[in-house]
Order: C-alpha cells, then sequence, then structure tokens
C-alpha cells in the first residue's frame, strides 16, 4: 500500500523555486510551504492503517502522538464511482419498482428482468456495506474475507435464480401480484 | 469576617522569617522534594504509555446513547433492507434447487398461502408491506439527502414522521384493501 | 425521546448582560421598596433539592477493577445550574478523586465533552435537569479508550485532525499583502470553522464507533470540507483525492448523529453531503 503521495510533494517542490532557482528557500512563507508537505520519515513510522494489526486493548502507537493517522490509497471505483453509482441504481429503482407494480410480469418480461436484476444488485450493495461496517478484515481477519466471498457467490447464484424464475417461472412482478392476491 | 482574620494571621505566620529570606538559597538546597522523575528516552516513553493503553477500557455506546429519531430510522432502514434483501436472496437462491425438489416453484406457494385464513393473510402482508414501504420512502429521503435537500435537523425530523405517517398509512392500505 | 429541542439555545442561554456592580446595587437602593421580592433568595432559605447523580468511574491504578456507576446526591439549591457546576461540587465537597476535564465554562474550549443522560454535550452548556426524581447519568464520550472517569483518550482522533492538513495551502501568494476573498466566499466558512473540536459529534456516530482507525468521523471531515470550500486554498483536488477510499469519508450513512448532537449548533452532515456530492459530480 502506498502511503507517500507524491503529488503534493512535488508541487510544493516546485512553488519552492527549488526546480526553477527561484525565489529560494529562505522567506517563512516558503518554509511554511515545506513545512505543510507530507514528511516522509513521520508517515512511514506512523503506519496504523497498512499492514496494521487490530488490537482491542488500543491501538499501539508507532513514532510519536503526533503523527498524523497515515492516508489509505486512493482508488475512485471505490470512494465517489461507488458512491454514486449506488445512489443513481437506488433512484432507478423507484420507477422500475412502481412500472412493475402497475403492470403484469407477463406482459413485460423485459422490465420485470431489470427490476430483479436491479433489486439484486441493489442487496448487493446494501450487504457489502453492511459488511465493510460491521466485518472488516482489519478486525476480524478471517470471518472478514469469508464474509466478503460468501456474499459475492450468494449475489451470483441469486442472479442466476432469479434468471430462473423468470424464465421458466411466472417472474417476479407476478409472483408478488399473485401472492398478495391469493 | 472570620475568613479573613484567618488570612491575616496566615499572612503574619508567612511573613514573619525576614530572616530566612537573607538565607533562602540555602533553604532551598535543603529543602526535600517528595515526588521523583525518571529519565526516559523517548521511544521508552511511548512504550510505557503503549502499555498503560492496553488496559484502558472502551467507554460504553450503544447501550447508553439516547435512541433519537435520527439513528433509529438509520437503523431501521438498515434492517428492513438486510430483511427484504435476505428475503430476495433466499427465494433466489432456494429456487435453484428447484430441478432437485419440484415441490419449489410459485404454484405451490401461492396454493401454500391461499390455505391460510384471511386474517393471517392480512398479517402477513402487512409484515412485508410496513418493511417495503418504510425502506421506499426512507430511501426517497436519503436520496433528497444526497442531492442537498433537506440537511437540517428541522428537516432531518419533518421528513422523518413523514417517512413514518407514509409508511403506516400505505402499507395498511397495501396488505388490507389491496 | 423525539425532541427536536434545538441545543443551540443553551448558547442564548448564557447571561450576556454586562452591568456592573455598582450600579446594580444602585439600583437596589433606588427601588428599595419593591426589591427585595424579586430579588434572588439568599441560599440560607432555599429548600434541598437533593438529586441523584450517577457517574462513570475507573482508575487506571486499579485497572482490573471494571468500571461502575457511582452514585453522588448533590443540592440543587446550592449549586450551579449546569452539569459541570455539579461536577465541580462534587469534586471539591463529595470526592476529589472524581476526575474530567475542563477550562472554560463557557462553551468555548471543547474540554468538558461527556456524554449526559444519554447525549453527548458540553457538561458547562448542559443545564442540570430540576426533576430530582430522576437520577442523572454521566458518561464519557461513546466508544473511546477511558484514561480515568470522565477522561477519554482524544490521541486518535487529534492524529485524524492532522491527517487532513487543516491549513491553508496554496502555491500562489499574492505578491503583496493577504489572500483577498470575497463576502459571498467568506460566508461558505460559517457553519464550519466554528467547529472547537470537542469530540461530541464523531463519538455520537455509530460508524466512527464501529470504525474508529479508518473513519475520520464527522467533525474532521467537516474541517476536511472546511479547507476544500475555502477559496484562497489552491490544494482542494488533492484533498478531495484524499478521501477517495472505502473508508475515510464512505463510512458516513447520513446517519445524522453528529448534527443532532453538536453542542454549538453546527451541522457536520451538512458538510460531508456536500463534499459527497461535489466529489462525485466533478
Amino acid at each position: 500500500m502506498s502511503l507517500i503521495r507524491p503529488t503534493a510533494s512535488t508541487s510544493t517542490f516546485r512553488a519552492l523555486g527549488l526546480g526553477l532557482g527561484g525565489r529560494g528557500l529562505h522567506t517563512s512563507r516558503a518554509l511554511a510551504i515545506r513545512a505543510s508537505g507530507v514528511r516522509r520519515d513521520a508517515t512511514v513510522a506512523a503506519d496504523e492503517t497498512g499492514g496494521f494489526k487490530y488490537i482491542p486493548g488500543g491501538p499501539i502507537l508507532k513514532g510519536t502522538v503526533n503523527d498524523a493517522v497515515s492516508d489509505l490509497p486512493a482508488s475512485r471505483s471505490h470512494g465517489s464511482y461507488h458512491w454514486a453509482f449506488e445512489r443513481v441504481l437506488s433512484a432507478a429503482l423507484v420507477p422500475v419498482t412502481v412500472g412493475a407494480a402497475v403492470s403484469t410480469g407477463s406482459a413485460y418480461p423485459i422490465l420485470d428482468g431489470i427490476l430483479a436484476v436491479s433489486l439484486i444488485v441493489h442487496s448487493h450493495i446494501g450487504f457489502d456495506s453492511c459488511r465493510v461496517d460491521y466485518l472488516h478484515p482489519r478486525k476480524f481477519p478471517v470471518i472478514g474475507p469469508i464474509a466478503s466471498w460468501i456474499l459475492k457467490i450468494a449475489t451470483g447464484l441469486s442472479v442466476w435464480g432469479v434468471y430462473e424464475f423468470n424464465t421458466n417461472d411466472v417472474g417476479l412482478t407476478e409472483l408478488v401480484r399473485r401472492l398478495w392476491t391469493a | 469576617m472570620s475568613a479573613s482574620l484567618v488570612r491575616q494571621s496566615l499572612f503574619r505566620a508567612v511573613a514573619k522569617p525576614s530572616m530566612l529570606r537573607a538565607s533562602a538559597p540555602g533553604l532551598m538546597l535543603a529543602q526535600k522534594r517528595f515526588a521523583s522523575t525518571e529519565n526516559m528516552t523517548p521511544a521508552e516513553n511511548i512504550a510505557y504509555l503503549n502499555s498503560q493503553r492496553q488496559h484502558r477500557p472502551n467507554s460504553p455506546h450503544a447501550t447508553i446513547y439516547q435512541p433519537q429519531v435520527t439513528s433509529v430510522l438509520s437503523i431501521a432502514n438498515r434492517v428492513t433492507g438486510v430483511a427484504l434483501s435476505g428475503a430476495l436472496y433466499a427465494g433466489a437462491l432456494a429456487y435453484l434447487l428447484h430441478p432437485v425438489f419440484p415441490i419449489i416453484d410459485s404454484a405451490h406457494l401461492i396454493s401454500l398461502i391461499s390455505d391460510l385464513p384471511t386474517w393471517v393473510k392480512g398479517g402477513l402482508k402487512f409484515l412485508f408491506a410496513v418493511p417495503f414501504t418504510f425502506h421506499t420512502f426512507n430511501g426517497i429521503r436519503h436520496l433528497s439527502w444526497d442531492v442537498g435537500k433537506g440537511l437540517t435537523i428541522k428537516g432531518v425530523y419533518a421528513t422523518g414522521y413523514a417517512v413514518m405517517a407514509a409508511t403506516a398509512v400505505s402499507s395498511v392500505y397495501l396488505a388490507f384493501f389491496v | 425521546m423525539f425532541k427536536p429541542s434545538t441545543t443551540s439555545s443553551a448558547l442564548r442561554a448564557i447571561p450576556s448582560s454586562s452591568r456592573t456592580i455598582a450600579s446594580s446595587s444602585l439600583l437596589i437602593r433606588s427601588f428599595h421598596a419593591t426589591s427585595s421580592a424579586s430579588l434572588a433568595t439568599p441560599s440560607e432559605n432555599k429548600p434541598a433539592q437533593t438529586k441523584e447523580f450517577k457517574i462513570y468511574r475507573w482508575n487506571p491504578d486499579t485497572p482490573s477493577e471494571k468500571p461502575k456507576l457511582q452514585s453522588y446526591k448533590v443540592d440543587l439549591s446550592q449549586c450551579g445550574p449546569m452539569m459541570l457546576d455539579a461536577l465541580i461540587k462534587i469534586k471539591n465537597e463529595l470526592d476529589p478523586t472524581l476526575t474530567f476535564r475542563r477550562s472554560c465554562r463557557e462553551g468555548i474550549c471543547g474540554s468538558c465533552a461527556m456524554n449526559i443522560d444519554g447525549v453527548n454535550t458540553l457538561a458547562c452548556l448542559c443545564r442540570i435537569d430540576k426533576d430530582v426524581k430522576k437520577p442523572s447519568k454521566v458518561y464519557p464520550l461513546p466508544h473511546m479508550y477511558i484514561v480515568k472517569d470522565l477522561v477519554p483518550d482524544l490521541t486518535l482522533f487529534y492524529k485524524q485532525y492532522k491527517s487532513i492538513e487543516p491549513f491553508l495551502k496554496n502555491d500562489n501568494p499574492p505578491a503583496q499583502g493577504e489572500f483577498l476573498q470575497t463576502q459571498e466566499d467568506r460566508k461558505k466558512l460559517d457553519g464550519m470553522y466554528e467547529c472547537i473540536l470537542c469530540a461530541c459529534c464523531s463519538t455520537s456516530c455509530p460508524s466512527y464507533w464501529w470504525n474508529q482507525d479508518q473513519y475520520l468521523g464527522p467533525a474532521v471531515l467537516m474541517q476536511a470540507y472546511r479547507w476544500m470550500a475555502d477559496s484562497r486554498d489552491s490544494y482542494g483536488a488533492e484533498r478531495k483525492e484524499k478521501m477517495q477510499n472505502t473508508m475515510s469519508l464512505y463510512r458516513c450513512h447520513t446517519i445524522f448523529n453528529c448534527s443532532r448532537t453538536c453542542p454549538k449548533g453546527l451541522n457536520p452532515a451538512l458538510a460531508i453531503a456536500k463534499m459527497k456530492l461535489e466529489m462525485a459530480t466533478e
């Protein structure tokens, strides 16, 4: 896991005029900019998150108490893209569910299929969020990864199961309708 | 009144030794200290601190924190979501066993349900409608937060009560009038 | 349990009058005939109102003893109106070993943050409930490692605060003078800069309870956004990049306990929501 973020230090490097022989290093502003850069040794010494073993009695401090917590590696697919996808899917589920509720499943099998798969993916994201919150591998080194795999397998099998149900049986919308009016 | 007398007598007692003032440095050298310090390197220091930290208890949280509209509706959203998704997954996974157990299909399930008394059917529909409607309405509330609407305490409470009311009304309607 | 009472009302309750003692005694003498009925009664005449306080105790000198709730009875007629007054009275008169942090006694330093009757707040701003039939429960901030009694270990909180680099970063300072900022841009910082880092919000967040070491918590996240939103700061993109992972920001599920409990009436949930929206839409 990378702990050092090269972008900030290289831009401050240039800003200090070191590369261009500009203003020089001795103004207080330049010193302040340098002081605010990520200190290489501090982050390597205070590695609480990368390879950190969670100890129930409280985190063991490495380095000093004044070191900042180290940054986690950046990845948009785990960050803003995941968040945006989750919201877009949830928003799309509203019209799809309403549409499925007012139509019959047999008349619109494609809508039925979209509803079923969207519900499964929405459920997967929800379950995964619970897993990260409560069964994170750093606290549960054995159960955490097992839970992750169980979820992935269950989601895959459920998509298959829902496909089979929509194809060989009445489909999700029709099932709910018939159960509701049974 | 009495306090000032005490203060005056104390002052006199302390102010008396003008002769002591002359020998003050010598007096300080002879002064006993009852607390001792020991020299520690920074590494020893942090090791000592870490050994103390290992004994510290964790303060109570969920057991003592006041349940509020904010946290209760949030955990209810998660619980209803997990319950509904769990039922969906269970159904989907169960249907995968249809080739092995042909009894697992929609027709058998529907006949099983239709044989139940009306009040049981109504109760079961209500039991399913409440989490479904709550999760849906609360989900819309969540989406409105995500686009920046209603992000005040007043807004959270107002929409929270609205979601609870909408859940009650719609689940009764869906369970007993549809 | 569902009272949406705004905690900011506690701020308005702080007396702001600045009448001097000389002028008030002048007033007393001039309105002597009617004054005594309206003035406060001397403390010897007040009836005793004994309230029970149950306070969390743990002693690091006897670490094997489990933490427990200790009961203290305080006469409210001889005590100031705020929880901190009660705690100080207990420490002065009943039990000098009771340990808690405190400093300004006016809700600006953030030292006396603790959990009073189930809600995280500042003890100096929290009025004692006058209902003497109900004991008041005082716990330290939830899910924190306890140094002693009501003193939590805030080391990780400060380390997290340091990690977001809470200072202005701009590689092109103006050639002369200070950074200029419009009034509209300055308004964007209102509601965020006033944070006193008391940790009430972060320790009220269940996500922070479960994932303290990697989730930054509402206080730190609001300060991170405070610097992203500052027009004088040029490192907004890098600051946002730091949040692009599963844990630092995105463990927030808009539970809203943070804004509900903030003793200064701030809104960390709003700042976090704005941050998420900006990160997703740019």
